[in-house]
């Protein structure tokens, strides 16, 4: 038991976890995850019944990938204790201990003064134990290590949490119009437009919310990289879609109805009679006899808006293109195209701002550790009348540094 | 503009050959011009990261060109900033090659200025790609020394003191970019929470700084944790730069992900 124990807790165990991970990671890169199972079968042929088994399709969902994660957790749960149990012990009595030490390297009397000055210069403390001096700088270099670990332990705990617990929801909406989330929360979309004022493509919604208890927001401005939050919420700018826009009036009644489509939608007031539209079109050219070759994609925006619809009257479809500000007439209906309508799309997310929180306060942590673990190590040189040693849980560092400027002294 | 960009890719060609004359033929002088007009070639670049800047009013970083420019940089000025600290001039025989490598890469790309996406206007531009230009320079130096010292190795021509300073030197140089690509994957995170609503989205560039990562971590903890040193860290350390490189370039060349910006 103690030796699962010791495995487990083991710097060997630690890294073996890392290199399963590293792996796994490789696989879910290079075989796209999350496809059809046809696509696999269409594509590793004879192959994917491997794929499948092994779920390398869903690699970071799959079984193994999670138990890696959970094992790398309990990896650095107890090399963390482990770590800081030494480094409470290890700190005791270290500067006699260092006192003992024999010298590792003999300088001339030269030497000695020069590196006494070079100590302070660097503003390390001194210390007097009979004959020899201590010098000591970063005490808390030590502990760099062990905020780092824990650090990562920190940001695999709560990245899962932050991950996996909150409730994400895509919802298109028009301008003007408001979503209704299951808790009773309003959220308002008062206009949306997908350049800024210079006319650099942006994409921006001005959204109010209106949460259960009847608290309710300024209109804020959600653009991309810029979310909004209130309550529980906060709001992603995520995606855009443009919508034809089309008025219908009854020419025996003088009614008129607005219709935003988003899709193919027949319109009718018999069942028999009417237009069925198809689709919008951003763009299109027209050559210099008149034809049109329509254009299905541009970045964005919709210079050239055209709507293609198909009149259907006594059971006859006829294919028609209309301009916004075009009219058709079918029967006693009117239809006017107007300018289409952008909207967006938002993504919804139900998050803790407290996990979020821990979250990046486990990540500045992380980078504290790190800067500490490396660029803060712990000082500890022994110097007396011959020459010098450095004791101390990261030697290296001193050693080189020393061995380099004080090599003209030694003895 | 991209006369001044060529003009600094051809001084770092001269250079580098220069270099390699100087140090096959054992000649002190083309050595010493071989330095002078690498930092020419780099006072050029800085010239061209500047104008190019100003002319797409915003930091120069946002594509393919661009970072791999700023990359090539990075290596330029980590080996400037390393040779004026360390009063030795064996580094540049094997760093001056790597920023003419990521130089030439950098002139393979489509170069025209193109406004900034939007998802790319944040104020996490400049933290995120910049401390990707630091992290990956200072992990394609230590490449670059390590293989300096497995050359040196093999011809015999360094003592163990001159070794030892290598090692070492890569090590910093790994625990440098280490920090750096740490920034690179946190500040990443919090941006894309903010841009995509989710902190880690397993997109292939995530998951391949992530590799990177751990790749430099195992090294990290072969190195301070089981004291291993010499030649097997230095041979880790040189095929570690294709996991880099492939990070850099390879994601955005053979996979399709969030961070395909051209």
């Amino acid at each position: 038991m103690k030796k699962v124990f010791n495995y487990l807790r083991s710097m060997r165990f630690g890294i073996l976890l890392l290199v399963l991970i590293a792996l796994c990671s490789v696989a879910g890169t290079v075989i796209p995850q999350g496809r059809a199972v046809a696509w696999y079968a269409q594509t590793y042929r004879s192959f994917h019944g491997v794929i499948l088994l092994l779920r390398l399709n869903r690699v970071f969902e799959s079984w193994y990938f999670i138990a890696l994660l959970v094992l790398l957790c309990l990896n650095l749960s107890l090399c963390s204790l482990l770590r800081i149990r030494k480094v409470v012990s290890a700190a005791r009595g270290e500067t006699e201990r260092a006192a003992g030490l024999p010298d590792a390297v003999r300088l001339t009397p030269e030497g000695v003064e020069r590196l006494r000055a070079y100590l302070t210069d660097r503003r390390c403390r001194r210390e007097r134990i009979g004959e020899v001096e201590i010098y000591r700088k970063h005490s808390f270099g030590r502990c760099g290590s062990f905020i780092t670990h824990l650090s990562i332990l920190l940001t695999v705990v709560f990245g899962a949490l932050a991950l996996y617990t909150p409730t994400v929801v895509d919802r298109d909406c028009m301008p003007g119009e408001s979503i209704f989330m299951e808790d009773g929360t309003e959220i308002h979309v008062r206009d949306f437009r997908i350049a800024d004022e210079t006319g650099r493509l942006d994409y921006q919604s001005h959204v109010q919310v209106t949460l259960p208890d009847g608290r309710r927001s300024e209109l804020a401005e959600l653009k991309v990289n810029h979310p909004f939050s209130f309550g529980p919420w906060k709001l992603f700018q995520q995606t855009f879609g443009t919508a034809g826009s089309v008025t219908v009036t009854n020419l025996e009644t003088g009614g008129t109805d607005d219709f935003l489509l988003t899709e193919q939608t027949y319109l009718s007031a018999d069942g028999v009679t009417g237009i069925l539209y198809d689709t919008l079109y951003p763009d299109y050219i027209r050559d210099p006899s008149g034809n049109v070759t329509l254009i299905t994609i541009t970045e964005g925006s919709y210079p050239n808006p055209i709507y293609q619809v198909q009149v259907i009257s006594d059971g006859v479809f006829t294919p028609t293109l209309a301009l916004p500000g075009d009219e058709l007439t079918v029967m006693n209906l009117r239809f006017t195209f107007n300018a289409p309508v952008e909207y967006p799309g938002i993504r919804i997310k139900h998050v803790s701002p407290l996990l979020n929180a821990l979250l990046v306060a486990a990540f500045t942590l992380m980078i504290a550790g790190l800067y500490i673990t490396f660029f803060c190590e712990p000082v500890l040189v022994k110097l007396d009348s011959e020459g010098y040693a450095v004791a101390g849980p990261k030697p290296e560092h001193m050693r080189v540094e020393l061995g380099e400027e004080f090599r003209e002294f030694e003895v | 503009m991209k006369f001044i960009f060529f003009a600094a890719f051809v001084l770092y060609g001269i250079a580098v050959i220069l270099e390699f004359t100087g140090a096959a033929f054992k000649k002190d002088k083309l050595l010493k011009s071989a330095w002078f007009v690498f930092l020419g070639a780099f006072a050029v670049h800085t010239v061209f990261l500047i104008v190019r800047g100003i002319a797409a009013k915003r930091l120069p970083l946002s594509n393919q060109f661009e970072f791999a420019n700023a990359f090539a940089w990075g290596v330029a000025l980590m080996l400037i900033v390393l040779r004026g600290r360390l009063k030795t001039d064996w580094l540049s025989v094997v760093a001056m090659p790597a920023a003419l490598l990521v130089m030439t890469y950098a002139a393979l790309q489509p170069m025209e200025i193109r406004d900034l996406m939007p998802a790319l206007r944040s104020a996490w531009f400049g933290v995120h790609i910049g401390s990707a230009v630091l992290s990956y320079s200072a992990f394609v130096i230590a490449g670059s020394i390590s293989l300096r010292y497995l050359l040196a190795v093999k011809k015999q021509s360094a003592d163990e003191r001159a070794l030892r300073q290598m090692d070492y030197l890569s090590y910093r140089l790994v625990a440098f970019g280490f920090l750096f690509l740490t920034v690179v994957i946190l500040s990443g995170a919090i941006w894309a929470e903010q841009a995509w609503s989710a902190f880690w989205t397993w997109d292939p560039k995530e998951v391949w700084a992530l590799i990177t990562w751990i790749i430099y971590a195992v090294y990290l903890h072969l190195r301070l944790r089981m004291k291993r040193r010499g030649t097997a860290m230095a041979w880790f350390l040189v095929i570690a730069v294709p996991v880099v490189f492939f990070t850099f370039a390879g994601v955005n060349t053979f996979m399709h992900g969030l961070h395909t910006y051209g």
